[in-house]
């Protein structure tokens, strides 16, 4: 495991699709607002939730914002760490190199270890 | 050590995935609400690998009359006893 | 210990409000200090002072408020997520030209760096979603 995952702050895990609800807008805003107090924050796009990364993404009805827009300023509130599971990728036939943020990849090994090496850890 | 809680059945809910992949091999598990019916014999199998470290809360067994039903394998707490488990671990992270 | 709950689940719909204050009154019970409850998502329908349950249902917006007003616990509510949702203290009411007022005190409307702030004080923060 990368040292720049130990002892981070914040671990925000996303595990639901833009649009569908609003979790993923909600759980971002999480981590941006926790960004903005100077916390280091973690993003684990999980299962469905790493779809918020596909380029392309466009409004929903009525002018729905989605999430992409957001995600794009990840770097100025410098929340770098963005990991993405491995398997939730695969299972959507998707690959790493579709989306639209550098990301790294976790295999289901190295999941468990991220988990434990942040001080606090939100599931939305 | 991490306190894992999942709420919902593995019969009808992914959601035990996530949370067995984010379980290191010291974590526990402990099952609520909905997910109380990973206790039972049937379903206890997707948690296999976790004997010792698989917790039910007996509130929710109770009210939905599955009580005596846990597999012998599912360790059953009260809400006390979920305090304590929350008390033990590290941190708690939830699944729902 | 000092304790935090996240609550995400609405009242009535979910078992997650129930669960959360179960658990709430346990920690109490057993000596624990309970900082806050923080509701966000869905949650923040618990604050809403307008909730008029069955009498032989427990009354949710009630409990959370004495459990409050018993043990010092903090009740503090996105203020986003809650806006959104229809749910106005009186400050909000005013601001957005509103007649009703649907949030009293004890809760609070908050911002979510309380979130945070309270996730990293207290020793254990556990969460319970719909």
């Amino acid at each position: 495991m990368q040292e720049h995952h130990d002892d981070s702050d914040l671990l925000v895990i996303l595990r639901h699709a833009p649009h569908g609800s609003s979790w993923l807008r909600e759980g971002l805003d999480a981590a941006l607002v926790a960004a903005a107090f100077g916390r280091r924050v973690s993003l684990l796009f999980m299962g469905e939730g790493v779809t918020a990364l596909l380029r392309g993404q466009q409004l929903g009805p009525l002018g729905q914002k989605g999430t992409a827009a957001t995600l794009e300023m990840l770097e100025m509130y410098d929340i770098e760490t963005l990991l993405v599971e491995e398997q939730g990728l695969s299972r959507l036939g998707l690959s790493s190199d579709e989306l639209m943020l550098e990301v790294e990849c976790l295999s289901p090994s190295a999941l468990a270890r991220v988990l434990s090496g942040h001080r606090l850890v939100l599931t939305f | 050590m991490l306190l894992h809680v999942v709420n919902r059945s593995p019969a009808t809910s992914r959601v035990y995935q996530q949370a067995l992949a984010g379980m290191s091999p010291e974590d526990r598990l402990l099952l609520i609400e909905d997910g109380v019916q990973g206790a039972l014999p049937q379903l206890v199998r997707y948690y296999a690998g976790l004997e010792g470290r698989l917790f039910a809360l007996k509130e929710d067994l109770e009210s939905r009359g599955l009580l005596g039903r846990c597999d012998a394998s599912v360790q059953v707490v009260d809400v006390d006893g979920f305090v304590d488990l929350t008390e033990e671990a590290e941190r708690t992270v939830s699944w729902y | 210990m000092r304790y935090a709950i996240l609550l995400m689940g609405a009242p009535y719909s979910d078992q997650a409000s129930h669960s959360a204050l179960r658990f709430a009154r346990a920690l109490v019970a057993r000596g624990h200090r309970l900082e806050a409850v923080f509701f966000y998502h869905d949650g923040v329908y618990n604050a809403a002072r307008l909730a008029a349950p069955p009498q032989d249902e427990p009354h949710l917006v009630d409990a959370w408020a004495a459990l409050a007003n018993e043990h010092r616990v903090a009740l503090q509510v996105c203020i986003a997520a809650a806006l959104r949702r229809g749910l106005l203290d009186e400050r909000e009411a005013v601001r957005h030209g509103k007649d009703g007022v649907s949030v009293e005190a004890p809760f609070e409307l908050t911002g979510l760096g309380q979130l945070v702030d309270i996730g990293t004080r207290c020793d254990r923060l556990v969460t319970f979603g719909p």
